[in-house]
């Protein structure tokens, strides 16, 4: 293991060694140490602090674990003019997720209605492998989408402009060029608007089970009992293509700018290269994609709830509270040694987590910060934090993203041998509907870890604050 | 599980490890082990064939490639495959006949969604006579 230098009781640091252009910086509890060691996570923080034009650290949150290239749960930030931007610095799923909605409803409002409910989320939401079939466009309207985003939902009667003022870039990123984008994606992109997809993504009703920030949780209209809506998604089929075409163009072209990686998933060019700019217009195009998707999905929620409560919107009052990206590349102001300066900050399994008073962030949110959702297992419990100023000073305005995983996919299902793990969440009360029983077992509560333990570590390191605790109730999973 | 065939625990993806006695085999084997990720490759009728040829910039690449365009096919396609023969094979390029038959919910059982297959700890190698790769995908 790398030695860690205690920079303060939840944040430790790996000095420069080799290549390395800038520390790795871990924020985590001593006694999470040992678990983030016990896989390759932290020699990939490493490797990243290789990267041609990073500054400040490589910085790892409390929820970090084993990626391929970049950790899951990493932030670097390059200079423009000296920097790089990586396709695998963003993730396969491009700006992957979470969109947070409130109601009007109480958990009794439900009553018995929660299983029909699900039922009707799990018809109206498609889940599952290569899910397709909530509405299918032409690739015209897929190029619309990528420069429009949640906008184009909005423009198409799927939700409200007021939805889009609480999402992340009021959902939609300019500088889109799907004229980047392959026929491949852009067809992958035909079929899949308003589906969820498989493996870690879900769509849960909860409700709000504690308040630890009064005053936040009033600014977003969070009260005790309340009935919410979670929807963990990204930009699908579309995404994942725009991520493995320019990775093969970044991997040819990387020699020619003399960069030289500890890993080839790595791939990257500098930022002002052709290369470099045709991947960040296709990104964005990506990133606006999903926006529209989670859009598309946060309107078929509110139907279904209608459909089963027999009432309208307005008795319903499904309303967003904020939409948060976690697997993105953005250019953004901050301070560096000392210094305010635009850097392209790279997200992947971390969220970005502005302080208040923030010009990017709505009027509502001003004085409290931008809210965050670190969503958890299917089986516990979920967060909603703020971002924070020393967020702003220390980590490019970011905190974590989730539980993060403890078990591999394969001994997660091995422990659900034998075991029937949706009755079990049936037996406390939380209904799943999932497409296949291994998702299910693959993700069940013992294979993530407690993602208190991450909220609190982050809390502790003073990059995020926590707002109140949410508890499942019915979750769809692919 | 076959014993050319090992499955490798990575914290959020899936790998596999594959052997082979020659090049082409493993490349063959390769693309079982993708299969194998996301269903029973028994139930999978070799029934239509088609031919698939990818290029590349070297071997490592190729494999890369050559099991990415088997993903796209089955997700774009909706179709599943389980016998592939390589008819010509060189560093960069690659053309075999894949068989296989489209998705029925009723026969088949999808496991799960294969985002990409990453360039992360692939590896194509010889080592004492042997050919290996090693692959993870991302989930």
């Amino acid at each position: 293991m790398a030695t860690l230098t205690k920079v303060s009781d939840a944040c430790y640091e790996i000095a420069p060694e080799g290549g390395m252009r800038v520390p790795a910086r871990v924020y985590a509890t001593e006694d999470m140490l040992d678990a983030i060691a016990s896989d390759k996570a932290l020699q990939q923080a490493k490797n990243v602090a290789h990267m041609p034009g990073i500054v400040g650290a490589s910085i790892a949150m409390p929820d970090i674990h084993w990626g391929y290239g970049f950790p899951i749960g990493g932030v670097a930030a390059f200079d423009t003019e000296t920097g790089v931007i990586s396709p695998g610095g963003v993730g396969y799923d491009i700006n992957c997720g979470v969109r947070l909605m409130g109601s009007k409803l109480s958990r009794g409002d439900l009553d018995d209605r929660l299983p029909t409910l699900v039922d009707r989320l799990f018809s109206r939401v498609p889940t599952g492998v290569g899910a397709s079939g909530a509405l299918s466009v032409s690739k015209e309207t897929v190029r619309e989408v990528t420069e429009k985003g949640a906008q184009w939902a909005v423009q198409e009667g799927y939700g409200s402009a007021a939805d889009v003022d609480k999402i992340e870039e009021h959902g939609r990123v300019s500088g889109a060029n799907p004229g980047h984008v392959s026929d491949r994606a852009i067809s992958r992109g035909t079929t899949q608007l308003g589906t969820l997809g498989s493996g870690n993504h879900f769509l849960e009703v909860g409700y709000v089970a504690e308040i630890y920030d009064e005053d936040a949780a009033q600014a977003m209209g969070l009260f005790e009992d309340q009935v919410t809506v979670i929807i963990h998604s990204g930009s699908r089929g579309f995404g994942y293509q725009v991520c493995d075409d320019y990775l093969d163009v970044m991997d040819q072209a990387m020699k020619r700018y003399g960069i030289a990686l500890p890993d080839r998933q790595l791939a990257c060019t500098p930022i002002s290269s052709d290369e470099g700019q045709q991947y960040l217009g296709a990104m964005r195009s990506a990133i606006n994609y999903a926006f529209a998707n989670r859009q598309v999905m946060a309107h078929n929620t509110r139907r279904a709830f209608e459909e089963t409560l027999e009432t309208g919107p307005r008795h319903v009052g499904l309303y967003t509270i904020y939409e948060v990206a976690h697997n993105i590349a953005k250019f953004e102001t901050h301070p560096v040694n000392g210094r305010d300066q635009e850097v392209c900050v790279h997200r992947k399994g971390a969220t970005r987590a502005f302080g208040p008073g923030h010009p990017e962030l709505p009027g509502a949110y001003q004085h409290i910060g931008q809210p965050v959702l670190i969503p958890g297992d299917m089986g516990r419990y979920s967060y909603v934090l703020t971002g924070t100023a020393t967020a702003m000073q220390e980590t490019f305005g970011s905190t974590c993203h989730g539980a993060g995983r403890r078990m591999s996919r394969r001994q997660a299902k091995k422990e659900a041998r034998g075991r029937n793990i949706a009755q079990e969440l049936e037996d406390r009360g939380i209904i799943v509907r999932g497409e296949s029983k291994r998702t299910i077992d693959e993700e069940h509560s013992g294979a993530y870890k407690d993602v208190t333990n991450v909220v609190e570590a982050c809390e502790q390191a003073g990059i995020s604050k926590t707002v109140a605790q949410l508890r499942p109730m019915g979750v769809i999973k692919g | 599980m076959p014993d050319w065939l090992e499955e490798i625990d990575h914290t959020a993806d899936l790998g596999y490890r594959v052997t082979a006695p020659s090049e082409a085999l493993l490349f063959e084997r390769a693309a079982v082990g993708l299969m194998r990720l996301l269903t029973d490759v028994a139930a999978v009728e070799p029934a239509e064939a088609r031919t698939v040829t990818v290029t590349a910039r070297d071997r490592t690449a190729l494999l890369r490639t050559w099991l990415s365009e088997l993903n796209f096919l089955h997700i774009h396609e909706r179709v599943l495959f389980s016998a592939f023969e390589v008819s010509a094979l060189t560093e960069t390029e690659l053309t075999a006949t894949v068989r296989g038959e489209p998705y029925e919910a009723s026969r088949h059982d999808l496991y799960t969604e294969i985002k990409a297959v990453t360039y992360h700890g692939l590896d194509v190698k010889q080592v004492d006579g042997t050919w290996e790769a090693q692959v993870i995908v991302d989930m």
